[in-house]
């Protein structure tokens, strides 16, 4: 009548002593870090005076809401997140579906659309505003040679956010594809057989075999991808310091700013907390979604 | 017996420590003169036994990088270089070492330096922080043989009704602008991005003008007709007389315009002198001058001042070996080497030097520059002065501000920031 | 004909998107062989070619130490990592060991922006003494990738797979062999993506690097960061540079064409 408790026990136990060694290794080293953040997030500390001589309380969360320029960071981000992730899902998909019934050429492709990942966003950042000049840059140019008039890519309101999430996809799609051709690849193949047998066509195989085999991979992409995003700052430092105006200016990028030049960290750290508490809140819903679906 | 063995032991190790050779470690930004001084480093090696190990990082990241060292009791660097931006700040939050005693005991003059340099990147309330290493205040690059073309003389002449030549006057710079923005070329090409591009070229903008950005009790003096006039003109050279999206240039950016040949005049830092006549990086190679910014009367310039400083952080590991390099590196004779190669000095007896003059005549405009040059404020939140005017001047070329609200929201920050600095009662 | 039409569709589709992200890349390759004055003349002109970009990334700058700096702290890194975040992973998926709140808090420190860990992860490994070392990097890189390998690993292990192993379980296998030879062969796309991924992550991280590594331990990122200077852009060594960086792609390539073509897949246990 025991045994089936001896046997969880002995799960439990060795579910364990599977994470202790990366648990032991996050307690030592980042624990410390996000503690010490959360701390320094109800204190008066700035970089002129280092100490934690004043709790404040809530003050700094306060003032971090408070800030309009703050919320526009967020709204901005958000926007930016949505667009990176949803297109760059978009033509991940469709490119790991197809890379996944192709044989021929494949680690071509595949070496081809590794090339930008292990491109530091600073080069890549760089780069393309070699390219994106506007009277100098390539991309104008080709398009004058097919009469469009040339774009002011990082010097426009409107234009600006779009030319990042543009570029941040020309880098970062791959990170999408490599993850969705790995859980195509690790499909089973009977149930295709199955419903070959069947009669079932390609596409509704996709919408009932494929689809809902993938959710878990899908969702922890997105999910990755997405905390990824929300911490982009190097991409914009690089290419626009989160100008004109305040056009591009995400809240990683802020965060930074309120950290390193307004040397306000009890701010800053509060800030990343409000994030923090932002992106745990998406992060568990995703999960439970992810858990209903399976 | 064992004693003697302690001892031989102890012996051994202080002494094979001391034939350790010290090494002197030390942050820098990567600019044209962090590679001058790499070049005359084994100098110093050979003179003192000295090494010497530079760790050079992009310019922008440095200060990240320098936080944590400075906050920590003992960090990794000997010496560092400071922009003035952070002088404020790191001598407020008490991260350097007062240099003043060994300046007195080493009889080190320091009154070679130009003293907008000293006031600069020098001395903060009379304590003596750090040696000026190299300036960067800004300056007006313009074609001077667009200038000397007698085509254009006459042209400018019956449109203006004066003489085209190298502008006396901030105005007379400006008609000069309006004039040459035709055939495919600028008048202007300006760095607009945020923060720090476009809050120093503004500053020459509001100097030329006759403007400051406050009066002696650190009250401030932007919003009137003088900061909405520089706006304005500020962002009628970037919409009508430049080229398109130098709203968001970098100096790299507006400097390739320039070294196309695509622009008339560029103001900017006063390196890119050396770099225009690279012929690997300019096609305008000898068609190129700098100038003081032209002020509001012959008499007065509108350049802006900038400078990097050599300091030894309180955090310092070898204090000593880092004040014997900061005086070799900032010799007359290392000094004028580095000048030689192309550098940027400090010292007026480096500009001064025939060789140096002989070499780059244009030395003495140089000079010049930074004697008719205004300082950017500088206190502790300097860098966040700089965030605030470059986000508030950006949203005006963009449209997105008026003039005069923008330069409000600059003043009401900016008195703010002076106020929890002590400086504005 | 709609068999032709199935294999010829697919790649299309890959050459339009490969030729997408290779077109820059050429450009950038020509960049590289040319000096900053060609490189910005718009029409674009041949100007001057040659190979003294490459010359001059290994002349001028520490090009080699960071390449180096970078490949063995991003190799150990991973090396480090997948083994411990595969184990951790099995755990999660299969014996769900600490709940959805471990699983939770591990992602949690990685949604904190970077910038705000960096000042106390300074003091971690200056009081651990480690400052300015590889092993600093090493360490600090792992704590990134730790909670992101695991939880793509997750996804790779719940599933189907469970009953499998619990046939195996029933035939006398222990749990470890049957994490060992049932759940990790048939989660090895999986797991090779992360492999990749880790490594990616370690070899792009900046902000860290940048903050904990001192003379001679400078890795690529920052390095080359370095080349946007304080006058101007040194787009053409830049460029060069990262030509050279890109290379170990294409010698991986080879050994993607083996493991790439299909993981093993469940019915070829069954």
């Amino acid at each position: 009548m025991n045994q089936p408790s001896t046997i969880e026990a002995a799960d439990r136990r060795f579910g364990w002593f599977m994470s202790a060694p990366t648990l032991a290794l996050l307690l030592a080293v980042i624990l410390f870090p996000v503690f010490w953040a959360l701390f320094t997030s109800v204190h008066d500390y700035t970089l002129i005076a280092p100490n934690f001589d004043t709790f404040t309380g809530f003050r700094n969360y306060l003032t971090a809401i408070g800030d309009s320029q703050f919320r526009h960071s967020l709204w901005l981000t958000s926007l930016f997140v949505l667009g990176v992730v949803l297109i760059e899902f978009a033509i991940g998909f469709v490119v790991a579906l197809m890379l996944n019934s192709v044989v021929r050429f494949k680690p071509i492709y595949y070496g081809i659309l590794l090339c930008p990942l292990l491109m530091n966003p600073v080069i890549v950042g760089l780069i393309w505003r070699m390219f994106l000049h506007p009277s100098l840059g390539i991309v104008n140019y080709l398009l004058t040679v097919l009469s469009i008039a040339p774009v002011n890519w990082l010097g426009s309101t409107k234009v600006a956010i779009w030319t990042i999430v543009m570029v941040d996809i020309w880098h970062q799609v791959s990170f999408m594809i490599v993850l969705l051709l790995a859980g195509l690849s690790a499909l089973p193949k009977e149930p295709y057989e199955a419903a070959r047998v069947d009669g079932a066509g390609t596409f509704k195989a996709f919408r009932h075999i494929t689809l809902p085999l993938m959710w878990p991979v899908i969702i922890v992409t997105l999910l990755i991808r997405l905390i990824f995003a929300v911490k982009t700052y190097d991409l914009v430092y690089i290419m626009t310091r989160g100008g004109p105006g305040t056009a591009t200016d995400f809240v990683s990028y802020f965060i930074y700013r309120t950290a390193f030049v307004s040397l306000n960290v009890g701010e800053a750290s509060a800030m990343s907390a409000i994030l923090l508490a932002l992106i745990l809140l998406l992060t568990s819903y995703l999960y439970r979604y992810m858990r209903s679906l399976s | 017996m064992l004693r003697q063995f302690v001892l031989g032991f102890a012996l051994a190790g202080g002494l094979s420590a001391h034939a350790y050779a010290e090494t002197v470690t030390i942050l820098m930004e990567s600019v044209p003169d962090t590679e001058y001084v790499k070049t005359l480093v084994p100098e110093f090696t050979k003179e003192t036994g000295i090494n010497v190990s530079l760790e050079v990082v992009n310019y922008a990241e440095m200060h990240t990088k320098l936080v944590p060292q400075l906050v920590a009791s003992k960090g990794s660097y000997s010496a560092l270089v400071v922009d003035f931006y952070w002088v404020g700040e790191f001598t407020k939050a008490g991260w350097l070492q007062p240099l003043d005693d060994r300046i007195a005991s080493d009889k080190f003059d320091t009154s070679v330096y130009v003293p907008k340099m000293m006031d600069l990147v020098g001395k903060v309330d009379g304590v003596t922080y750090m040696l000026p290493f190299y300036n960067y205040a800004m300056g007006l690059l313009y074609r001077k043989d667009l200038l000397a073309d007698p085509k254009n003389q006459a042209e400018f002449k019956a449109k203006f009704g004066m003489d085209l030549g190298v502008p006396k006057t901030w105005d007379e710079y400006l008609k000069q602008v309006e004039f040459f923005t035709k055939d495919g070329m600028y008048g202007v090409v300006n760095q607009g991005l945020r923060p720090d591009p476009i809050a120093m070229e503004w500053s020459n903008y509001l100097f030329a003008n006759g403007g400051e950005y406050h009066d002696d009790n650190w009250k401030p003096t932007l919003n009137n007709e003088i900061g909405v006039k520089a706006i304005e003109q500020y962002s009628t050279n970037i919409e009508k007389y430049g080229p398109l999206g130098a709203a968001s240039f970098s100096f790299d950016e507006a400097f390739n315009v320039m070294a196309q040949g695509k622009a008339y005049s560029y103001i900017t830092y006063n390196f890119f002198r050396a770099g225009i006549d690279d012929p690997s990086k300019s096609s305008v190679v000898g068609k190129v001058e700098i100038m003081p910014v032209p002020g509001p009367t012959p008499e007065t310039g509108g350049s802006l001042n900038g400078a990097w400083g050599w300091a030894i952080p309180k955090s310092s590991p070898n204090p000593d070996a880092a004040w014997k390099f900061l005086k070799w590196v900032e010799s007359h004779q290392t000094a004028k080497k580095r000048a030689l190669q192309g550098g940027s000095p400090t010292r007026t007896d480096v500009f001064d030097d025939p060789e140096v003059n002989a070499k780059y005549p244009y030395a003495s405009a140089l000079k010049q520059m930074l004697l008719t040059s205004h300082n950017f404020p500088v206190f502790t939140y300097t860098p966040q002065l700089v965030e605030v005017l470059g986000r508030e001047l950006s949203l005006v070329v963009a449209g997105e501000k008026a003039p005069a609200e923008a330069l409000a929201t600059v003043e009401t920050e900016m008195a703010e920031l002076a106020r929890k600095d002590g400086k504005l009662k | 004909m709609k068999q032709t039409f199935k294999i010829v569709i697919p790649h299309v589709i890959l050459t339009v998107f490969s030729l997408a992200i290779v077109m820059p890349l050429i450009w950038l390759l020509r960049v590289s062989l040319t000096d900053r004055i060609t490189a910005y003349k718009i029409p674009p002109e041949i100007g001057t070619l040659g190979f003294m970009n490459y010359y001059e990334i290994f002349e001028r700058y520490a090009f080699v130490s960071w390449f180096l700096n970078s490949l063995l702290i991003a190799l150990l890194a991973t090396a480090i990592s997948l083994p411990l975040a595969t184990a951790m992973a099995y755990a999660f998926a299969r014996f769900n060991t600490g709940g959805p709140l471990l699983r939770l808090g591990v992602l949690a420190s990685q949604m904190l922006p970077p910038i705000i860990i960096v000042l106390p992860l300074f003091g971690v490994f200056l009081f651990a003494g480690l400052l300015q070392s590889r092993t600093a990097l090493i360490v600090a890189h792992l704590t990134i990738a730790l909670p992101f390998l695991t939880w793509i690993l997750v996804s790779f292990f719940e599933g189907d797979l469970a009953r499998l192993e619990e046939a195996a379980r029933v035939d006398g296998a222990s749990r470890w062999q049957a994490f060992r030879l049932i759940a990790v062969p048939v989660a090895a796309p999986g797991i090779l993506a992360a492999g990749l991924l880790g490594f990616i992550l370690s070899w792009n991280e900046f902000l860290f690097a940048l903050v904990l590594s001192g003379p001679g331990t400078q890795t690529l990122p920052v390095g080359l960061a370095s080349l946007e200077t304080h006058a101007g852009v040194e787009i053409a060594p830049l460029a060069a540079a990262t030509v050279v960086s890109l290379l170990p792609v294409f010698a991986l390539l080879p050994f993607l064409r083996k493991h790439l073509i299909k993981g093993l897949s469940l019915g070829a246990l069954k």
